[in-house]
């Protein structure tokens, strides 16, 4: 089988070329964003190249074992003068199979050498090429949190990181299996519920690389993307520092009263002050609430974690990497989010929605406040006053009873929402037992309400003396 | 042998017409066309959820479905066609042809074969009648823990699909069990292992594999069901348990299933491409020798589906080498089809067509295979419809065109009839050119990062018009199969009848009439050579070639011994009974209980019946003997 | 097709196979090496999780060895008692083969019956399928074997009715010779779960150290 006999020969039977064709017609363009080729980092690079070496290896055997079956149907296909005698009763040629054995043993050989290197190669951050930038990942049903270990800040979605700085990514399940993929910069690897992954990757120009969950992780799966924001060194540290200064003022009328709403409806699971410390989140996870659950030997109760929204309106994408964000999107994800992203979770736990009790003017404030938190620029005079000093130790209280999400759990009339509600909190216990409830929630719990579903951090974040006052207000109503 | 006087429980079905001479049947050619349909209306039934799956993706942001209905949909297209299509086909085939091939009335064990059936067919009703009772599993064919616990996917779905795949594992064993014991035991006088056709080799290393790989995804799906109703803590991450063993179960299973799907179409590949070419298959030993390897060295790569699960460098080289040198023998037998037409008088008949197409997709899907064999390459396509391209090149440029060629090679030997050539070869041209359409583009999209099983997609990601493709590709594939539904009725409808042996076959079973009588073969044949049947019809051929065929097999029939009576099975209801049985039994599981008056107790009274009406099964089977004594 | 002479042949018996092992016991071999893989699965999934509870009771705490000691040394004899059954069958010593075939069963009723009494005392110490992986593990890797020892024993007595009837001799002892290959294939993989729950599987502490690797897996 001479390949040079039959290629003169070989007329087109292009239903087997057909593969080939729309690949050239969808006009492979390495620009495209989540394509696995135009790289931007040594990992992912080394991977296409191999990749490419591969197929060029593949694409060789391809046309002529291909070439070899249509040369020989055509050459051998039965003619019509065809005299009806049998042809040459061949049954085989033991020369033939040592050599079609031993031949793709070698050609696997020079595909085995370079992939074991590589394999070795990509195991975790280069040593000798500078400190390491760690970053912490958890994945949530359908969305990611990120944690910058040592620095205090946290974000979700968007993540950011130095360019030319390897970067190790810790990576965390708070449900089920997922796969952290950012296909310019490094191929994924697994989340594992339980277990710890890690891996490293660097970019190597600035620029905003998309990154989308692989694991098949429950309904929302095809909109958990995220994206990974790789900066020059110096804007990448200005960022992390700018994460740890206050937000600014706010401004419109909309945003003002915007932050009330926020503070009734959204703060018992949305954090948007960690630029005050790590401390000040809410800092609960799924699988933790359902573990203690679990060695309790007590029915599991549910805690949803929701995006950490500190300076959110820095971030540049909405609902994990979905669409852009602005005014008239972020109208359209609060008013409802299972029209941008059906099955997240938002409109199932959040009381506004069970209650149907957000309105269009609502929404409209509530974006305007999301979309002007935004940290002061970093020679701004930090003004820590957050305006619960003055007046009386119930109207303080009362302040801090909203700044802090209270109310999205707590009704101060009769009603159960969540939690239990406050009216008459005088007569159920004394000051001690109103502290413990808040400090440590999880002492004591009265039959019927669910255990650690309140976050139990209010006794680190809040300073006593807001304590002191919230206690004051609760025994007021 | 004295036997056990017993009441009769039911009486033996006597006619050999009418629905319930179907449903107490024992003939493995009557179980052969029952798998057979029924397999190709699950076909129809999962190429539907796939018309519906490409129709959501054929475009961006599209909302034809919504997320969880598209979840249901991929995850059932995957079980149906791996479990109720493929498996039940190849089922199909070896039912027909087993017996036929190696000279034997029946297999080992009639009454085990028509449970078989009946519990493939339960255990498929059961599965998809979670569409109408709460939803269809929607995690997935490969059901990843921990997504399938009762946590995180808690309708009644994924428990249909843990059940339903275990009914359809009895259902697989049961059948296993029964080729290899007849395979090995009830081949014709003289057909020794070596002179087996290839076909019966494939089936026998398939049925070996059957009976090794479905217990462990049996015992996986027990622990997933258990976890998921009796609480137990097998893959749970809160108790300590490891989603990751799931996958391991389930691959382990998965690798060797890859190849319970493909061996049986390799061996009717190795069947047709001689006949059609009129010529021996090239290489004998070495297609079974690889064929033999490619069934052994399956358990040890089932870690290539988890080298992005961070087993670490040390396991992902270990799986990427083994993975590399299994596609050695794959290699092999490609050269030797190649071989085996090259040099030939090459008839391009419907089914020779189907089984170039074959080895030409499957070329494709293997070369496929090596670019992600490499674990860092595999990291940017795992999950991307990259691995959605390669495993559609290999199942259905593979499987699939591989069981339609044996479809039409051994149409006119199973009814007497012949399928329409002109009908059949626009149904290959128009199924092979929407295949590429559909499945080429796939390739493009998973290298421009386009993950599988998402429900929707973005329109700034570049991947609309890959999609667009290939969705208009799946419809020329629908269209594909209608022409053949159009052949078949038309032959169904025709009473051109076909020849004993329209193709100058090669194999014992063209040496009956078709279609075959209930008994098979008058006379037992005496096997001398491979290819026994094409030797008598050419004994000039032994003389010119091999010295080991010389003496010759003219009077092979007048040695036989006929021994004067055909010994044939009684029919029997029992094995419907004790099939339908264990679904009962095994749907009861899905806490269908009655409160027990005041204990407070639960009574599974589904599960009852179902115990109640398998152990009555069970006792009539046992005491019924396997035929009538005196005959009628 | 009826016209031709199809007689019923009285026995079901197939004539010579090619093996030279009648088809019902290649197909009782077969089954054995399907089950094989079944408790390989259970056993393996056993070993996986050994030491990895993150929460009691652990092994040591409520497993008792000198007690399972005996209900393993009453399955071993059980298989002995299997030998002399099918030995007597074919001797055509009826009486004793009965003797012998009762026994079996009865002993393997008696293994069952300590089976049902460590059961319900790993109950009544809050060790249940539910509670940690190591009841989950251990609960249904035990209860499976149990399950086919039940059946053996169904099998058996099946079997010792048939004798007393008279269906069962030295001609159709090969029922026997296969009712007794599955029996011995319990009996030995007993011996392997035995072996892995019982004499290997204890640790102190390490069960504990778990705990924390857990809790800092799942909280950091």
């Amino acid at each position: 089988m001479n390949p040079r006999r039959f290629l003169p020969q070989a007329r087109p039977r292009i239903a087997f070329l057909i593969p080939v064709v729309p690949v050239i017609l969808a006009a492979c363009n390495k620009g495209d964003a989540q394509s696995t080729f135009g790289t931007n980092g040594p990992i992912a690079d080394t991977q296409a190249d191999l990749f490419i070496f591969i197929f060029w290896i593949a694409a060789v055997v391809f046309v002529l074992v291909e070439g070899a079956l249509i040369y020989s149907v055509i050459r051998f296909r039965r003619r019509g003068n065809d005299d009806g005698s049998l042809p040459a009763q061949i049954h085989g040629n033991n020369k033939l199979e040592v050599i079609w054995t031993i031949v793709p043993v070698i050609i696997l050989a020079a595909i085995a050498v370079p992939t074991i290197i590589t394999i070795y190669d990509q195991d975790g951050p280069p040593s000798d090429q500078g400190p390491v930038l760690d970053v912490t990942v958890r994945a949530h049903q359908w969305w990611w949190e990120v944690e910058y270990p040592g620095e205090d800040v946290v974000t979700a979605n968007e993540i950011h990181i130095p360019v030319g700085q390897w970067v190790n990514f810790t990576l965390h399940s708070d449900d089920v299996l997922h796969s952290f993929w950012v296909p310019k910069l490094a191929g994924k690897l697994d989340i594992i519920p339980g277990d710890v992954r890690e891996l490293a990757m660097r970019a190597d120009d600035a620029g905003f690389y998309f990154g989308q969950c692989a694991e098949f992780c429950g309904e929302a799966h095809a909109k958990m993307r995220f994206r990974v924001k790789a900066d020059e060194p110096e804007e990448f540290q200005a960022w992390l520092d700018s994460m740890r200064r206050p937000p600014v003022e706010l401004v419109s009328s909309d945003a003002i009263a915007g932050e009330t709403l926020y503070a009734q409806n959204c703060s018992s699971c949305h954090s948007n002050n960690t630029w005050q410390g790590p401390n000040a989140r809410n800092e609960r996870t799924r699988l933790a609430g359902l573990r203690t659950a679990f060695l309790g030997d007590i029915e599991g109760t549910v805690v949803y974690p929701a995006p950490n929204l500190t300076h959110f309106g820095t971030r540049e994408t909405l609902g994990a990497g979905l669409i852009e964000l602005n005014q008239a999107n972020l109208e359209k994800w609060i008013a409802d989010p299972d029209d941008v992203k059906e099955g997240n979770r938002m409109k199932d736990l959040a009381t506004p929605y069970r209650n149907r009790s957000l309105s269009t003017d609502d929404v409209r404030q509530l974006a305007a406040y999301l979309l002007e938190l935004k940290p002061v620029a970093a020679d701004a005079v930090i003004d820590t006053d957050d305006g619960a000093t003055g007046g009386s130790a119930v109207e303080r209280g009362a302040a801090v009873f909203t700044a802090n999400g209270c109310s999205g759990c707590h009704s101060t009339g009769d009603t159960r929402i969540v939690g239990p509600g406050l009216a008459g909190l005088s007569s159920r216990g004394d000051d001690a037992y109103i502290r413990e409830s808040i400090t440590a929630p999880n002492a004591v719990i009265v039959e019927g309400y669910p255990p650690s579903v309140m976050p139990s951090t209010f006794g680190t974040t809040l300073p006593p003396d807001q304590i002191d006052d919230l206690i004051a207000y609760l025994k007021s109503l | 042998m004295t036997t056990i006087a017993f009441p009769t429980l039911i009486s033996r079905p006597t006619s050999y017409t009418g629905l319930w001479s179907w449903i107490g049947t024992v003939d493995h050619k009557r179980i052969g066309t029952l798998y057979g349909v029924t397999a190709f209306l699950y076909f129809l039934v999962g190429g539907i959820e796939a018309l519906i799956i490409r129709g959501q993706l054929a475009q961006a942001d599209n909302d034809l479905v919504s997320p969880e209905v598209f979840n249901q949909l991929f995850t059932m297209h995957g079980t149906t066609m791996v479990f109720l299509v493929v498996m039940p086909m190849s089922a199909a085939f070896f039912n027909w042809m087993v017996p036929l091939m190696i000279g034997a009335r029946d297999v080992a064990f009639p009454r085990l074969n028509a449970f078989s059936y009946w519990s493939f067919l339960f255990g498929s009703i059961f599965l998809n009648l979670s569409f109408f009772l709460g939803g269809a599993p929607d995690a997935g064919w490969f059901g990843y823990a921990n997504l399938t616990g009762s946590t995180y996917s808690p309708g009644d779905g994924v428990t249909f699909w843990a059940l339903g795949l275990s009914i359809l594992g009895v259902a697989s064993l049961a059948a296993s069990f029964n080729f290899v014991v007849t395979i090995l035991n009830m081949r014709a006088p003289g057909m020794s292992l070596m002179k087996m056709p290839v076909f019966i080799w494939m089936a026998l290393v398939t049925s070996v594999l059957m009976a090794l790989a479905m217990p462990v995804i049996a015992v996986a799906l027990v622990q997933l069901a258990l976890d998921r109703v009796w609480d137990t803590n097998f893959f749970n991450p809160l108790a300590g348990g490891d989603p990751v063993l799931w996958q391991h179960l389930f691959w382990l299973f998965g690798h060797p299933e890859v190849y319970i799907l493909i061996l049986p179409a390799m061996g009717i590949v190795s069947e047709v491409l001689p006949v059609y070419s009129r010529k021996p298959l090239f290489g004998y030993p070495a297609v079974v020798f690889a064929g033999a390897v490619i069934g052994f060295m399956g358990w040890f790569v089932w870690s290539h589906h988890m080298f992005t699960v961070g087993l670490g460098p040390a396991a992902n080289s270990a799986f990427a080498i083994s993975t590399m040198l299994i596609a050695v023998p794959t290699g092999v037998k490609i050269f030797n089809w190649v071989g085996t037409i090259y040099g030939g008088k090459l008839r391009l008949d419907t089914s020779m067509l189907f089984s170039l197409g074959f080895i030409a997709m499957f070329i494709i899907g293997g070369l496929s295979g090596v670019t992600h064999a490499s674990p860092p390459t595999d990291a940017q396509q795992q999950d991307t419809y990259y691995i959605v391209a390669h495993f559609h090149y290999v199942l259905f440029g593979g499987a699939i065109l591989g069981l339609f060629a044996g479809g039409y090679y051994w149409w006119p030997k199973m009814t007497g009839k012949r399928l329409g050539e002109t009908l059949g070869k626009w149904h290959f041209w128009v199924m092979l050119i929407g295949f590429n359409i559909t499945f080429g583009p796939m390739h493009w999209l998973g290298l421009n990062g386009m993950p599988r099983r998402i429900a929707t997609y973005a329109e700034d990601l570049g991947w609309e018009t890959s999609n667009a493709i290939a969705s208009a590709g799946a419809m020329l594939i629908a269209i594909g199969v209608l022409i053949f539904i159009i052949n078949v009725i038309r032959t169904i409808r025709s009473t051109q009848e076909a020849e004993d042996d329209p193709w100058d076959g090669r194999t014992l079973e063209w040496s009956i009439p078709s279609p075959p009588p209930v008994y098979n073969f008058a006379v037992v044949p005496q096997v001398k050579s491979l290819d026994d049947f094409w030797y008598q019809k050419h004994p000039e051929l032994l003389h010119d070639e091999r010295g080991e065929h010389a003496d010759s097999t003219e009077h092979a029939a007048e040695e036989a011994h006929t021994g004067g009576s055909i010994h044939l099975p009684g029919m029997s209801y029992y094995p419907f009974i004790v099939a339908l049985g264990m679904t009962l039994g095994v749907a009861g599981f899905m806490e269908v209980y009655v409160e027990i008056p005041g204990t407070g107790g639960q009574f599974p009274w589904l599960s009852a019946i179902g115990i109640v009406i398998g152990m009555f099964g069970i006792m009539g089977w046992t005491f019924e003997p396997v035929s009538e004594e005196g005959g009628h | 097709m009826a016209q031709v002479a199809v007689a019923h042949d009285p026995h079901g018996h197939v004539a010579d196979t090619n093996t030279g092992i009648s088809n019902r016991k290649l197909l009782m071999w077969v089954f054995l090496a399907s089950d094989c893989l079944f408790f390989g699965s259970f056993i393996a999934t056993y070993l996986v999780y050994r030491n990895e509870s993150t929460i009691g009771p652990y092994p040591n705490e409520v497993l008792d060895i000198p007690v399972t000691s005996i209900s393993t040394f009453v399955l071993l004899m059980s298989s002995l008692a299997m030998v002399l059954a099918l030995n007597y069958t074919q001797r055509n010593r009826a009486g004793l083969a009965r003797f012998w075939l009762l026994s079996v069963a009865a002993l393997g009723l008696v293994f069952l019956g300590f089976q049902v009494v460590e059961f319900t005392t790993f109950v009544k110490e809050d060790l249940t399928i539910h509670r940690n992986l190591f009841g989950t593990t251990f609960f249904i890797l035990t209860g499976f074997h149990g399950l086919h020892v039940f059946l053996g024993v169904l099998w058996l007595l099946g079997m010792a009715f048939a004798h007393f009837k008279g269906a069962l001799t030295s001609r159709s002892s090969e029922d026997l010779e296969i009712a007794g290959l599955y029996w011995h294939f319990v009996d030995i993989v007993w011996i392997v779960i035995f072996t892995v729950i019982y004499l290997i599987g204890f640790s102190d502490g390490e069960g504990l150290e778990t705990v924390g690797h857990a809790a800092s897996a799942i909280g950091g």
